[in-house]
């Protein structure tokens, strides 16, 4: 049978971002796809080289738009462990809360997108709306929507007063109950069950051989999260990783749904454990310049994250890299890419959450 | 490096259950290179990029013995082109040496494996082992220059870059459909 190459990308309704897919397709199935990336490439890893330690991290948040708090928080924790600076309790739990508060609002995002590619505008619409409450939140207690800029090396820059973590939590609450009803529509509607249902079938044997992290990988069965290390005060926190075993489009779709739920009774108890009170210290200032190396790992939205960083005891780094989750999941969405039938791609393609500015960096 | 220990050891990793978390790759400098970098590191890059220039004109011509001495000497007063990957093929008068560090994660645990590449050197590709590990390798032999020899899916180069400079361009899409009347006169 011939075959047939299109170009899905670099522009495509279903993604904000530009990425290529070329699919090979004989009929209507996809038989082989081979990725180019490279379109927002904006060299960001060797920008250590010019920029000082202490302004690198405003330039790390922003990699990605979704995830800069993250980010941002990756490189700080990565510094701090070079240079043996210890945060203050208190900066450590709010940069926790802010960390959680990120994933629901990137979950939200991505549930929207995730509408819009299946066609259901309205349940888009509901999505954002939501996440539109957690950056006003966010716009209340950095300062920025998207970029936040609070995470300092050895703290945070600023404090969230006891009375307005209450008013967080109890606007967090309300915005889950309201979710319910948003999230009974993912889960029950027979339209979306018929169109990701079973679609993009990732076995748990499959998941482990191509190295998935985050939802994909719980949503095959594989209890993996990152947070379980416990480092950045996780571990005085109650977890259970998230996982659904069917492997499926909708499977990748209910993790998120429930992770939503999760991050809001993080918070809730990041709130109850953390210290109260006014004019806690709130940053440990480094001295001199940094020097030796380290890996950081954190759970970021997507899935792990991972930062190398190398120092040299000069005020530029020598190496500082970012492995992102949705560099770790490419290699599993091309194999679940392989097979399908070619009105499926969009929604493949979409439920692993990528992220395109964090892959190339 | 020692190819088949090394594939030995990430055999190891693979039978034991862990997961190819990250394969990094950064430059390493001598110490007294390291130092001079430290002296003036803004300078230092931007003479770096002249001297790498440079390297690349010299083999044109024989005669281009006063360019190449500059470049050497440029290079003898900032050995910083090691610290430039991006021109890491064109450095030749200070050969890089690279730090190769395969990460694994199983769990909780978190162990690298670690070798030092010489530019010209040929890595073995751990596809066979770990099937993410292409999208990395690519990545390396692109943006670093690293010979990674036995790439499971090998992308030719194409990852950051396209197949045609300007893909969607008249004069490309010219040729495409051109192509595509010369398949169709034959039976497929």
């Amino acid at each position: 049978m011939r075959r047939t190459t299109i170009p899905f990308g670099p522009q495509h309704p279903v993604l904000p971002e530009p990425l290529v897919l070329d699919l090979i397709l004989e009929d209507e199935k996809v038989i082989d796809a081979i990725p180019t990336i490279g379109y927002i490439h904006r060299g960001l890893e060797m920008m250590v080289e010019r920029v000082e330690y202490t302004e690198m991290g405003f330039v790390v948040e922003r990699i990605c738009g979704i995830c800069s708090f993250m980010h941002g928080m990756g490189y700080c924790v990565s510094l701090e462990s070079i240079m043996n600076v210890e945060v203050p309790e208190r900066a450590g739990w709010l940069r926790l809360i802010w960390a959680e508060i990120s994933r629901i609002q990137s979950h939200l995002l991505w549930l929207g997108l995730g509408a819009d590619a299946f066609g259901f505008e309205n349940l888009f619409m509901h999505c954002w709306r939501m996440r539109e409450q957690i950056l006003d939140i966010f716009e209340k207690t950095t300062g920025g929507r998207i970029i936040h800029s609070v995470n300092r090396i050895g703290g945070v820059k600023r404090d969230i007063s006891d009375s307005e973590l209450a008013a967080i939590l109890v606007q967090l609450q309300e915005l889950g109950e309201a979710f319910k009803t948003t999230a009974r529509v993912f889960g029950t509607d027979p339209s979306i069950a018929h169109r990701l249902g079973g679609v993009g079938v990732l076995s748990m044997e499959d998941a482990r051989a191509v190295d998935a992290v985050g939802p994909m990988a719980r949503a095959s069965g594989i209890a993996t999260d990152t947070r379980l290390i416990g480092a950045n005060f996780y571990d005085r926190i109650e977890l259970e990783p998230v996982t659904e075993t069917a492997g499926d489009c909708l499977a990748r779709v209910v993790v998120r749904l429930r992770e939503i739920d999760q991050s809001i009774d993080i918070v809730r108890q990041a709130i109850e454990k953390m210290p109260k009170g006014e004019g806690l210290p709130l940053e440990n200032k480094p001295r001199g310049n940094p020097n030796g190396e380290v890996f950081t790992r954190l759970e970021q939205p997507r899935g792990e994250v991972l930062y190398y960083v190398k120092a040299n005891g000069t005020k530029n780094l020598e190496r500082f890299r970012a492995r992102t989750p949705t560099f770790a999941n490419i290699p599993a969405m091309i194999k679940l890419v392989k097979g399908c039938d070619l009105a499926d791609v969009p929604n493949i393609i979409l439920t692993i959450d990528p992220c395109i500015s964090c892959t190339e960096r | 490096m020692d190819g088949t220990a090394f594939l030995a050891r990430v055999e190891d990793y693979h039978k034991g259950g862990w997961r190819l978390a990250l394969i990094n790759v950064t430059t390493v400098l001598p110490v007294a290179a390291a130092h001079g970098a430290a002296s003036a590191p803004a300078a230092g890059a931007a003479q770096a990029a002249g001297s790498a220039q440079a390297a690349r004109a010299a083999p044109a011509s024989a005669t281009a013995a006063p360019a190449a001495g500059a470049s050497q000497a440029a290079a003898e007063a900032s050995p910083a082109p090691a610290t430039t990957p991006g021109d890491a093929p064109a450095a030749t008068e200070t050969p890089g040496l690279f730090e190769m560090a395969w990460a694994f994660a199983r769990d909780c645990e978190f162990e690298t494996i670690r070798e030092q590449i010489a530019a010209g050197d040929t890595v073995p590709s751990i596809s066979e082992f770990f099937g993410a590990a292409f999208l990395y390798e690519n990545e390396i032999r692109e943006l670093f220059g690293i010979n990674v020899e036995g790439i499971g899916v090998d992308l030719k180069g194409q990852l950051y870059q396209t197949a045609t400079k300007v893909p969607f361009s008249h004069a490309a899409i010219k040729a495409r459909l051109a192509a595509v009347a010369a398949a169709a006169v034959k039976p497929s």
